[in-house]
């Protein structure tokens, strides 16, 4: 390849107009750079949040209070035993607690460390634990986010609660979840579950839902028919109808980054248009003299592929190489604000590398196409329009 | 070697060559004179195959290269014709022995032999000391010899010179014509389509083809 006289060339022009073809790829570089980031992010966050959504149960049942949700009696649990094809059902407790002066908020979740299925959700997040000694008081596992912002304000080891009977309630802070967990469990506080009932004002008979699980996947719609018919405040969520609202929520996310690359792909397609008219004059000459001397328009056209190819390909793996790092190397700051909004707590999520193939190749064709033809149909064009162009 | 029949070129409603009849023999060193506007340009063009006839025959070693396709044309272009430009269309970008290699670059010759065959031409043409050197700072002269270094490399048998000397001192102009020369003791066809008085009496000239209004007027 290397005494193949065509690369040769194509290598003397690529290093010969160094400074035109290094602009050209710092401008797409950024452009495949951001694009890049930002579906490696939305791919990171979306694959996270499926997997823990996949580990829910496939229904939640809440009592409705005035069209509210409201606590639900533990005995609910019974009944819903009592119908053929449900299992793991799981009474749970957790609900948001107010740090009013600051104006932020933890999650609050109860655990019931003696029933299986209740931390079976939270396994992963407390594995290491010593659940005794977690057990022989009254102690918490909180996230990183909790923990930092505790420490800020001078609660380093444990943190006073007020109950909703105005009594203050002392848990220790026994361990921090890892800051892996941050992305589900940043803000959260892990504690036994009748400890929980006590701090959100829950009664020992009443939970904030009750999840469960059906065996038979094909009797979703009876089981929830069934369900529904036990109380008329009884409200009962899918796994399904979660997963939808998440990927509403992505679709939207997703729609307006579109919006967004579709007006920066404009204007790298305007700043390309005026950059190839600025040098339309000579490059019109050289083609018309690349045509005097024998070159046919498949060989121009060849040339200019295989130059803006090399251009196409540098920038591509640049850029995508630089997101991936900027992504879960330096957690992208920045962009890792826009795509978590505000957090209620100072959040320092490690984004888990997920490169989709086929994300990979939608930011190629995406980039790639526009920007051969917005070099390929000039040339052609000249090429069969202006071979005389030499002449004059 | 060049057949030209009842040749026409229009541009819109323009007639730029009218009835354009020019046999030319191998080894036979023609000039077109003629003012600016003359159309002895666009008849070099259609003689190169850059552009087509609008009416009328053109055949080169008996080949119609106004009907041939392309790749065809260009492929006869590159084995068969040499050209010189007035302003020398150099890629300023290249070097001197890099812009004479571009007529090989599409033959598939390897690289190694390509340079066998610029490293001659330039010794040939008198450059071959600029070899190395940027189009762009080389002096009208060496550009000059540049291109004629670029028409020879893939040794046509026909050259097309246009006003090759416009841009050229007399002393230039006068070593251009010894090269020219030198190339028709060779046995190269020439057509060369000039003001410039200095061919008009052209020892080695077989020919001198007046050029008014698109019209060959007294041959």
């Amino acid at each position: 390849m290397l005494n193949n006289s065509f690369f040769y060339f194509l290598t003397l022009q690529l290093y010969k107009e160094k400074s035109k073809h290094i602009a050209v790829v710092l401008l797409s570089l950024v452009v495949i750079f951001l694009l890049s980031s930002v579906l490696f992010i939305s791919s990171s966050l979306r694959y996270s949040l499926f997997e823990t959504l996949e580990a829910q149960p496939d229904f939640v049942v809440t009592k409705l209070k005035a069209g509210e949700p409201s606590t639900t009696p533990i005995d609910w649990a019974d009944e819903l035993l009592e119908i053929y094809g449900i299992s793991k059902v799981t009474p749970r407790v957790h609900g948001r607690y107010f740090f009013k002066s600051k104006d932020k908020s933890f999650l609050v979740v109860g655990v019931d460390f003696l029933e299986e299925q209740s931390h079976k959700g939270i396994e992963s997040l407390i594995s290491g634990t010593d659940i005794k000694s977690f057990l022989s008081g009254d102690n918490m596992i909180v996230g990183e986010g909790v923990k930092k912002f505790l420490e800020k304000n001078y609660y380093r080891n444990s943190y006073q609660f007020l109950t909703p009977k105005g009594v203050f309630k002392k848990v220790n802070i026994v361990s921090t979840l890892t800051d892996k967990s941050n992305l589900l469990a940043n803000d959260m506080m892990i504690m036994p579950q009748a400890l929980a009932q006590e701090i959100l004002g829950y009664g020992q008979d009443e939970v904030t839902d009750i999840a469960f699980n059906v065996v038979n996947p094909d009797e979703w719609q009876n089981i929830n028919d069934k369900v529904l018919e036990l109380h008329y405040d009884l409200r009962i969520v899918s796994k399904d109808e979660i997963k939808k609202l998440y990927q509403n929520l992505y679709n939207y996310k997703g729609g307006l980054f579109l919006s967004l690359f579709i007006v920066l792909l404009l204007t790298f397609s305007l700043i390309l248009y005026q950059r190839y008219n600025m040098i339309y004059s000579t490059e019109r000459r050289n083609i018309g003299l690349l045509r005097a001397v024998g070159w046919s328009i498949n060989d121009i056209l060849k040339l200019k592929f295989l130059e803006t190819i090399s251009l196409v390909l540098i920038s591509f793996i640049l850029g995508v190489t630089l997101a991936y790092i900027y992504t879960f190397i330096f957690d992208a700051p920045l962009l890792k604000e826009i795509f978590l909004g505000a957090e209620n707590l100072e959040n320092s999520v490690a984004f888990r590398p997920v490169v989709e193939m086929g994300v990979l190749s939608s930011i190629f064709f995406i980039y790639a196409i526009p920007f051969i033809a917005s070099v390929l149909i000039p040339v052609w064009r000249v090429a069969i329009t202006d071979a005389k162009e030499a002449m004059l | 070697m060049i057949k030209i029949n009842s040749l026409y070129k229009k541009f819109n409603r323009s007639v730029v060559l009218k009835d354009i009849n020019l046999h030319i023999k191998l080894g036979e060193t023609v000039v077109l004179k003629g003012v600016s506007g003359s159309g002895k340009t666009t008849l070099l063009s259609l003689i190169g195959g850059l552009d087509r006839p609008t009416q009328g025959s053109l055949l080169i070693d008996g080949e119609p290269i106004h009907k041939l396709p392309d790749n065809f044309a260009s492929k006869l272009r590159a084995s068969k014709i040499g050209m010189v430009f007035q302003h020398f269309n150099l890629l300023e970008h290249l070097s001197v022995a890099e812009n004479v290699m571009i007529p090989l670059i599409p033959t598939g010759l390897k690289v190694d032999k390509i340079q066998d065959r610029v490293n001659s031409v330039l010794k040939l043409t008198h450059i071959a000391h600029k070899k190395d050197t940027l189009a762009s700072r080389l002096s009208g002269g060496e550009k000059q010899r540049t291109a004629i270094a670029r028409a020879l490399v893939a040794e046509p048998q026909i050259i097309l010179c246009d006003e090759p000397t416009a841009n050229l001192d007399k002393a230039n102009s006068l070593l251009f014509i010894e090269t020219l020369q030198r190339l028709h003791q060779q046995g190269k066809t020439m057509v060369i389509a000039t003001h410039d008085p200095l061919f008009d009496n052209l020892p080695f000239s077989s020919r001198v083809i007046p050029m008014v209004d698109g019209e060959i007027v007294d041959e």
